[in-house]
């Protein structure tokens, strides 16, 4: 099973196996219509990026219809403000988080607001909501999606190291795939998730060292 | 300076080797390393967190049905001034038999709205019922059969807002806070946001709240948005295309 972090076209076609679209072309060419007001475009970029900004909204909101009231707003933003999207500045996924990382921040702040007067009346110790921080979960998403986007070949690879803790040689061993390719599959699946990182990612460390997106 | 090997940092950031002393010595002299390595670390990191993030939760139908809403909503308002041009496409209040939208500008959206719409009503039976009430006897409980929160408009300052409830007794509550001040009235109107006819319910005083009759046999399910527009006394019942708030109903 593939990662399909806001990248299946809907629940029916979630890839599960290894077919793979061209890299990067389904995206650009929705991201392209998006961006011309098609309305068509509006729905696909929902059905695969919906649940992304939802993740986003419910993992950094306590209150769900908060989150589910921050996914509307964000979709709603995003169409009314398409004609501000720039491609060149990074992908359609990243924009739209950078969208509900702004909606949710302002959601966290009236809530702080609405905390620090309750606290004021009842003295709580602890007015900060658990949620979590909403850089982190932008950044999580972007690399997801970009490892969902990997050839097969690097991505599996990856997914070797990262989830089942496989070294470069245990990975070789596994797949019986030459410790050459092995490296050079890791090497590059590993620049790719960089690059995105700095491209579409949200957290300080990942703007300043990329470029700045369209946030 | 010869840097690592790229191979070198990408293994010391997924955690297969340790930093030796030859790396160690490197990394204390070199910034550029340094900053890759941790980058590297960090993404890797990254990486192995994303593995919770297949197989997300679908967003409930319910957003979507609100994106279309707000969308079809904000998508025919600049008609609005347009419409004003035109030899009244409004019908005033108490004029008999509600408007019947004419369906000649209807395009894509329409049907989008359409579907979107019928998908509302059929999911809230407070609106449905309401239409079905309201032609026969209004039961005379406080029921509330829809909704609406009402949000500042265009270049309205942001923090006026308000809320419409439609009442089981077949009128409409409105309550509204940090209206901007405007040199006329205030005046509340009901849309079909498919077709963008409407009609006035009646005028807002300068209180905070007001209970207005609608129309007995009012179809909330095509005219579902709410507006509250700034109009002067002008003598003309139209729109003035001025809109202060907006929101559109559901049950």
């Amino acid at each position: 099973m593939r990662a399909t972090v806001g990248h299946a076209l809907n629940q029916a076609n979630r890839p599960v196996t290894g077919i793979r679209q061209q890299p990067g072309t389904p995206e650009d060419e929705l991201a392209h219509r998006f961006r011309a007001g098609d309305e068509q475009a509006l729905r696909e970029a929902y059905d695969r990026y919906g649940r992304a900004v939802l993740h986003l909204a419910t993992s950094t909101l306590v209150n769900r219809s908060d989150a589910e009231d921050a996914t509307q707003a964000t979709f709603v933003a995003a169409w009314l403000g398409r004609e501000t999207f720039d491609p060149a500045k990074g992908s359609l996924v990243g924009w739209l988080l950078g969208i509900g990382r702004r909606k949710v921040i302002d959601r966290l702040r009236s809530v702080a607001r609405d905390n620090r007067v309750v606290e004021t009346v009842r003295q709580l110790p602890d007015p900060v909501p658990s949620g979590s921080d909403p850089d982190t979960v932008v950044d999580r998403l972007v690399v997801a999606d970009e490892l969902a986007r990997l050839p097969d070949e690097q991505r599996r690879m990856l997914e070797l190291a990262f989830f089942d803790d496989l070294t470069h040689q245990q990975i070789a061993t596994v797949t019986g795939v030459p410790l050459g390719t092995v490296k050079s599959h890791i090497r590059r699946g590993m620049a790719s998730l960089k690059r995105r990182w700095e491209v579409d990612g949200a957290a300080p460390g990942a703007r300043s060292a990329g470029l700045s997106g369209a946030r | 300076m010869q840097h690592l090997e790229h191979d070198r940092l990408v293994f010391l950031a997924l955690g297969e080797s340790d930093v030796d002393t030859a790396d160690r010595t490197h990394l204390d002299a070199c910034p550029h390393c340094r900053a890759e390595l941790a980058s590297l670390r960090h993404v890797a990191g990254l990486g192995a967190d994303s593995q919770r993030l297949r197989d997300l939760p679908d967003p409930p139908e319910h957003v979507w049905q609100g994106i279309m809403s707000e969308i079809t909503a904000a998508k025919e308002l600049p008609r609005l001034t347009a419409d004003r041009q035109r030899p009244d496409p409004v019908v005033p209040v108490g004029s008999g038999s509600p408007p019947v939208a004419r369906g000649s500008r209807r395009g894509r959206w329409s049907r989008l709205a359409t579907t979107a719409v019928t998908a509302v009503a059929a999911a809230t039976v407070g609106v449905v019922g309401t239409a079905a009430v309201l032609r026969e006897a209004p039961p005379a409980e406080q029921t509330v059969v829809a909704s609406a929160p009402l949000a500042a408009y265009g270049s309205t300052p942001p923090a006026a807002r308000g809320d419409a409830r439609v009442l089981g007794t077949g009128e409409l509550h409105l309550h509204v806070a940090n209206l901007p001040a405007v040199p006329g009235y205030y005046e509340v109107w009901l849309i079909n946001p498919q077709s963008m006819e409407m009609f006035s319910v009646g005028v807002l005083g300068g209180g905070s709240d007001v209970l207005l009759p609608l129309p007995p046999n009012v179809d909330l399910e095509r005219y579902s948005v709410i507006d509250v527009s700034a109009e002067q006394f002008d003598n003309d019942t139209a729109h003035s295309g001025d809109s202060l708030l907006r929101g559109s109903l559901t049950g």
